[in-house]
């Protein structure tokens, strides 16, 4: 692979192997970041992501709508959406693994129109959502679930941000370095889980039932 | 008339919940290493390994294997000659949530009021179950688990006269739509007769016994085989991106049940498993 062929210095190539792509990502993202990976591409994510779960979500909306400023952009940013377990003294953070994202496919759109690039999570979405990415050019990233001890050891920083009153629901900002992520849905309409279950289903038991 | 002290029952509680929420039971990291063997889907194989990581760093570090610390299940079967001194055993099943939650870090996830509450602060209450026994024995079976799978529950209203395949195709039908986002590979519970609210309670009950215990009676422990094999065969896969292996074990408790209906509960746990049985 020559260098010229990646689309910027924010994304790295680490491996591609039978159309499928391993790349070290750089935030903040831009849509031709994007729309280089596909579902099913592994990414080890760099930078910053804003943690942000249900009552989170809720907030931020209501006080922008209300024009508080805050103290970061939306533009090429990443929402991870998790709620971690509360840090031991001396620790940067507890556990943090993704929660259900499909919970907050209705705020998505707000947020991509403020130039939202990606999000983590864990689990399926709305059909809508698809259509969202394509529309906006993002993407959904898929951590795994459960696996939250884990994935804690790649924050190297965190800052709470607002919402401190909220406990787990707090607006965070987190430094994350190689953090583990697949591509779950691309910006053309890709999409790991569907294509994964047509793979590996019996067909013969989905007539069945 | 057999005592108890009230004191040796919240340490013991504690204690459990500590564990259970930190190190994965020997079995499971076995079952979690076949399904790692049989997988050939690169991308099931990456979140399988992740899972087997995380078992390692939750002990070293002593942190939670997942950052959601569920509402706390606990199954009390209690026997009529046994007194607890000092407390009722719901003091003491609180008390024990209070201190393991707040002396691990791990996280609060329960509000007073579903409309008009706040964050308890300590993640109780827990949900208990009590019944009442014959003898002088008490056992506790101590279930954790998330919002994500709690919320793939369900309530099938089948028609009376209903085979198992009415029933497995119910169960197959949920998984299908909703499995994904509850962390499979999955434990998979199925309560069946009984009322409505009693097949969801038996589909609990069945997911708080230990790994590895099948239904005693051999004709359920083959549906619950099969049921196992045919969830399989879904292709969910972990985490949903497609594979071999989505359903690590079922369980199917069952009840009698009324002529005009067949109520069919399904209640799930995560592949972070976390259960533990205590006995006095």
């Amino acid at each position: 692979m020559q260098l010229s062929c990646f689309p910027s210095e924010n994304l790295e190539m680490v491996k591609q192997m039978e159309g499928k792509k391993e790349v070290i990502l750089k935030t903040p993202l831009s849509v031709e970041e994007i729309k280089f990976l596909r579902a099913g591409d592994k990414v080890h994510l760099n930078g910053v992501v804003y943690v942000a779960r249900d009552l989170t979500h809720q907030r931020l909306i209501e006080d922008l709508e209300k024009g508080k400023e805050l103290p970061f952009s939306f533009s090429g940013s990443v929402i991870y959406y998790a709620g971690p377990t509360p840090a031991r003294r001396g620790e940067i953070i507890g556990s943090i693994g993704p929660t259900t994202s499909s919970r907050m496919d209705k705020y998505l759109e707000y947020f991509l129109q403020k130039g939202l690039r990606a999000t983590i999570g864990k689990g399926e979405r709305r059909e809508e959502v698809k259509e969202l990415l394509e529309k906006y050019g993002a993407l959904y990233l898929l951590a795994c679930g459960g696996a939250a001890a884990y994935l804690s050891t790649f924050v190297v920083e965190k800052e709470v941000l607002d919402y401190e009153d909220l406990g787990a629901q707090a607006l965070l900002r987190l430094k994350v370095e190689q953090f583990p992520l697949l591509v779950a849905y691309d910006a053309q309409g890709g999409d790991i889980f569907k294509e994964g279950k047509i793979k590996y289903r019996n067909l013969a038991l989905y007539n069945e039932y | 008339m057999k005592e108890l002290e009230f004191q040796e029952i919240v340490q013991q509680v504690e204690k459990a919940l500590e564990e259970l929420n930190i190190i994965s039971p020997q079995l499971l990291r076995e079952k979690m290493l076949e399904a790692l063997a049989a997988e050939e889907n690169d991308l099931a194989r990456e979140m399988l390994s992740q899972v087997m990581e995380n078992y390692v760093v939750a002990e070293e570090r002593h942190l939670p294997l997942c950052q959601d610390t569920g509402m706390v299940m606990a199954k009390v079967e209690k026997g009529e000659e046994i007194r607890i001194k000092g407390g009722s055993l719901r003091q003491a099943l609180d008390e024990a949530i209070r201190r393991a939650y707040k002396n691990n870090y791990f996280r609060k996830s329960i509000m007073s009021d579903p409309f008009f509450g706040k964050n308890t602060g300590d993640n109780t209450p827990g949900v208990y179950f009590f019944e009442l026994e014959e003898g002088d024995e008490l056992r506790i079976d101590l279930l954790v688990k998330g919002g994500g799978c709690d919320n793939i529950s369900s309530l099938g209203i089948l028609e009376p006269g209903s085979k198992p395949e009415e029933v497995e195709r119910f169960v197959l039908r949920e998984l299908d739509t909703k499995g994904g986002q509850a962390c499979p590979p999955l434990i998979v519970g199925v309560g069946i007769g009984g009322n409505a609210p009693y097949a969801l309670y038996l589909a609990s009950r069945a997911l708080s016994r230990p790994l590895g215990q099948a239904n005693p009676d051999p004709r359920y422990r083959e549906l619950e085989e099969k049921w196992r094999e045919d969830i399989n065969r879904l292709g969910i896969g972990p985490q949903g991106v497609g594979g071999k292996t989505t359903c690590l074990e079922v369980r199917i408790e069952t009840y009698p049940c009324h002529i005009a209906s067949f109520p069919v509960g399904l209640v799930c746990s995560c592949h972070v498993f976390r259960q533990k049985t205590l006995k006095w």
